[in-house]
C-alpha cells in the first residue's frame, strides 16, 4: 500500500509539472529593470529637423540636468507605438509648463528616418524626438522591447520604467513622482 | 482476496519509480535552466505595421547626424550574420562566438547570433565595435551584464546561486544511477532467494510428490 501511494505521488508531482509547463502560457514579462534606482545612462542623441532650433543638433541628457524627464523609446514599426503616441502628447503639453522635459528615441529602426518623420509629424509631437540609428541608446538603457520609458526626476535618477504602452494612470502616478 | 506482489513485480514497480523521479529531477534542473523569466515586451516582429499616412514631411534641411555605423568584418575569418531588419553586416567568428553567448532581449530562447531581430543585429554590430576597439570577450560580456543583468548570458554563470542550476541535472543522473545500481542488486537478491511457504503448503507439495515416486 504505500508503494502505492509513493507511486501516485510521483506521477501527480509529474502530471503537475507536466501541465504547468504546458499550460504556463508566455513567460512573465515583468523583468525588473537594472536602472531603477540608478543614474540615467547618458546620451547623445541626434534630433530631428523639426527640433533643431530649440534643442540643437544633438540632444544631450547632460544638458538637462535637474530637469524632470520622461524617456520613450519607440519604433515606426510598432503598433502599440502608435497606440500610446497621442497620450504621450497630452501628458506633454499638460506637464511641460510643470519643468518636465519628454525626449522620443526612435530605435531598432535602423535608417528610418522617413517612416519617423511621419511618425512625428500624424501625432504632432512637440517635445524633441531623434534617431537612435544603431540602438546603442537602446542598449544603454537594456531595452528589451518598444515601446519601453523611463521616468527620471530631477537627481537623474531612473525611477520607473513602463514597458509596454503608457496609460493615463502610469503617466498621472509617475510624473508626479518624478516631480516630488 | 489481498496478494502480496512477487519480488520481481515489487522491483519492477521500484524501477519504474526510479526512473520517474530521475525524469522528474531532470526536467526541473532544465526548467531551471532556463533562469530568469524571457524579456519583457517582445516587439511585434518587425513587420512593417501600416504605415501612417504622412502629411508632408517639414522643410527638412538635413537628416538627423546618424553616428557611423561600426566597421564591419576585422577579424581573420568573417561569418556572415543572419540577415535581419539592418543586421546585414558580416562579423567576425570572435563576434559570432561571443553573440551566441547572449539572450536575444527580444527573442525567446535565441542567442543574439541566431536572431534576425533587428536589437539582436544591433548588438552584433556592437560587439564587433567593441572588438575592433580592443575590447576582451570578457569586458563585452561584463559590457552587457552591466546593462541587462546576468539575464542577458543565455548560460547562467558558474556562481552563487546560478551554480544549483548547473548542478542540479548532475544530481539528478547521480542519484538515477545510485538508485539504479541499489535496484539491480535486490533484484538480484530476491531471485537468488528460496521463496518462503507455508509450512503446510510444503508438506502438501512433498505429499504430492511422494505420492507420485510410489506411482512409479
Amino acid at each position: 500500500m504505500r508503494r502505492l501511494i509513493v507511486v501516485v505521488a510521483v506521477v501527480a508531482v509529474l502530471t503537475g509539472l507536466f501541465l504547468y509547463g504546458l499550460f504556463r502560457g508566455p513567460p512573465n514579462r515583468d523583468v525588473p529593470s537594472n536602472l531603477i534606482g540608478k543614474s540615467a545612462p547618458q546620451f547623445t542623441l541626434p534630433l530631428y529637423e523639426r527640433f533643431q532650433s530649440e534643442y540643437g543638433t544633438n540632444f544631450s541628457l547632460d544638458a538637462h540636468k535637474g530637469t524632470p524627464m520622461v524617456i520613450n523609446f519607440w519604433a515606426s514599426w510598432c503598433t502599440p507605438c502608435f497606440d500610446e503616441a497621442p497620450l504621450l502628447e497630452r501628458y506633454y503639453r499638460q506637464y511641460r509648463h510643470k519643468g518636465v522635459l519628454f525626449v522620443g528615441v526612435q530605435t531598432q529602426d535602423r535608417g528610418k528616418y522617413d517612416a519617423g518623420r511621419q511618425f512625428i509629424d500624424r501625432f504632432g509631437y512637440t517635445f524633441p524626438v531623434g534617431m537612435d540609428n544603431d540602438s546603442s541608446i537602446g542598449v544603454e538603457y537594456a531595452l528589451f522591447g518598444v515601446p519601453e520609458t523611463y521616468f527620471v526626476d530631477r537627481a537623474g535618477t531612473v525611477v520607473y520604467k513602463q514597458i509596454g504602452p503608457v496609460t493615463p494612470a502610469v503617466m498621472d502616478r509617475e510624473l508626479g513622482a518624478i516631480l516630488r | 482476496m489481498k496478494r502480496a506482489a512477487s519480488p520481481a513485480a515489487r522491483s519492477r514497480r521500484s524501477l519504474l519509480v526510479a526512473a520517474l523521479t530521475t525524469a522528474a529531477l531532470l526536467l526541473a534542473g532544465g526548467s531551471l535552466a532556463q533562469p530568469a523569466p524571457a524579456a519583457p515586451t517582445a516587439p511585434s516582429a518587425p513587420t512593417a505595421p501600416s504605415a501612417p499616412t504622412a502629411p508632408s514631411a517639414p522643410a527638412a534641411p538635413s537628416a538627423p547626424t546618424a553616428p557611423a555605423a561600426p566597421s564591419g568584418s576585422a577579424g581573420t575569418a568573417s561569418t556572415p550574420a543572419q540577415a535581419g531588419g539592418g543586421s546585414d553586416v558580416e562579423i567576425s567568428d570572435r563576434a559570432y562566438a561571443i553573440a551566441r553567448e547572449l539572450r536575444c532581449p527580444v527573442c525567446t530562447a535565441e542567442s543574439v547570433a541566431d536572431s534576425s531581430a533587428e536589437i539582436a543585429g544591433e548588438m552584433r554590430r556592437l560587439i564587433q565595435q567593441q572588438l575592433d576597439a580592443g575590447k576582451s570577450k570578457e569586458q563585452i560580456l561584463r559590457y552587457f551584464r552591466r546593462r541587462y543583468g546576468d539575464w542577458i548570458l543565455l548560460d547562467p554563470p558558474k556562481t552563487g546561486l546560478h551554480l544549483v542550476v548547473w548542478l542540479l541535472p548532475l544530481l539528478a543522473l547521480l542519484g538515477g544511477a545510485a538508485a539504479l545500481v541499489l535496484l539491480v542488486r535486490r533484484w538480484r537478491a530476491a531471485a537468488e532467494s528460496v521463496p518462503d511457504a507455508p509450512d503446510e503448503d510444503l508438506q502438501r507439495v512433498r505429499a504430492a510428490l511422494d505420492a507420485r515416486k510410489d506411482d512409479t
